[in-house]
């Protein structure tokens, strides 16, 4: 019971936790308290969210559309190997944050959830989210919840499992989503993040680098009309910490017998964590 | 929705399971629910989130300040 009467630290201060090696040179260097990484841009810290919303409400209408071209359908896979590694049980409560248009959210029901809350900072993806919900004939179990991942508003020790997929690195405080996702498990239950990670395959860089910013962007243009959030999307995922870093932060916000699994030779990965 | 005047629940139902367990996002202090005019309140941060199509919205920014 302490930690409901913690407040949030807002303005503490953060460890420079991302790395940026894969970064182009000239590329923001973060990691001071009152900027933080859009893209490859520093911006002020209290304008990243802002800043990602826009990104997303744009998105919105064609995000299912998008994701399908950009990752030339693997994305699919990847969830589906997800929502299995995550393996909710007919018993067990999973919370999805940053859940965006319900992939896992519905995976997860379909895979026999007992009750998934689908949960996102951007009431336009929920939005979308509850049409495909009717869509596909999925009600019992699922509930919507408009929330920032650092500031979820539930209890602690109120869920058997919590996930994140390809929403940690949209992030801005990614220490403060990790220690509310611990917060709100309960003993025993286990977090699970899908992020674009470090590709750890040689051969496979070159390929994906020109894909990335290259392809992306145009494709964003010609199909979404909007180069500059995919340009957006392209360069968040290659801010993000590498596996180690992401599983030393996960360790560092309290999570327990922290492991990764690679997917796709490291374009993902696949990070759990316990609370014990 | 909004603009449809029900009775019932003017915003849209809520989950009832989910709102036994809503907590305000930055106190974690208990909320109540205002169901006429479609808000949960917090009492502790002075703060009423809105319910938009039964989607309760509970971001500070979005919430409507009880000094008003």
């Amino acid at each position: 019971m302490t930690e409901r009467n913690t407040p949030p630290e807002r303005n503490a201060p953060r460890p420079a936790g991302a790395a940026i090696e894969a970064a182009p040179e000239g590329a923001a260097s973060i990691g001071n308290d009152s900027t933080i990484d859009f893209g490859f841009r520093a911006v002020p810290r209290e304008e990243k969210a802002g800043l990602v919303r826009q990104v997303f409400d744009s998105v919105a209408p064609r995000y299912d559309l998008m994701n399908d071209l950009m990752s030339l359908g693997l994305h699919r896979a990847w969830k589906s190997a997800f929502v299995a590694a995550i393996g909710a049980s007919r018993r067990e409560t999973l919370l999805d944050l940053a859940g965006g248009t319900g992939d896992i959210a519905f995976r997860a029901l379909e895979g026999g959830a007992g009750r998934v809350i689908l949960s996102d900072i951007n009431p336009s993806m929920l939005q979308v989210a509850q049409g495909r919900a009717l869509e596909r004939g999925l009600a019992a179990g699922l509930t919507f919840l408009c929330t920032d991942a650092e500031h979820i508003p539930l209890p602690d020790r109120s869920v058997e499992k919590a996930s994140i997929a390809f929403g940690l690195r949209n992030c801005t405080d990614k220490p403060a989503v990790l220690r509310e996702a611990r917060r709100v498990l309960r003993p025993g239950g286990r977090f699970h993040c899908l992020e674009f990670s470090r590709v750890e395959v040689a051969a496979l860089a070159p390929l994906y680098d020109a894909w990335s910013f290259q392809v992306l962007p145009r494709l964003g243009a010609r199909i979404a009309r909007d180069a500059e959030s995919y340009q957006y999307l392209a360069e968040s995922i290659r801010m993000f910490p590498d596996q180690e870093s992401l599983a030393a932060m996960m360790r560092e916000a309290g999570l327990e017998r922290v492991a990764h699994r690679n997917l796709s030779g490291g374009i993902v990965a696949i990070h759990t964590g316990w609370r014990l | 929705m909004s603009d449809i005047t029900k009775d019932a629940a003017p915003a849209g139902e809520v989950d009832p399971a989910l709102l036994e367990i809503l907590v305000c996002p930055l106190t974690k202090g208990p909320l109540r629910y205002d169901r006429a005019a479609g808000e949960l309140i917090s009492d502790q941060a002075r703060l009423a989130y809105p319910i938009r199509d039964g989607i309760p919205i509970m971001l500070p920014d979005e919430a409507r300040r009880l000094d008003d």
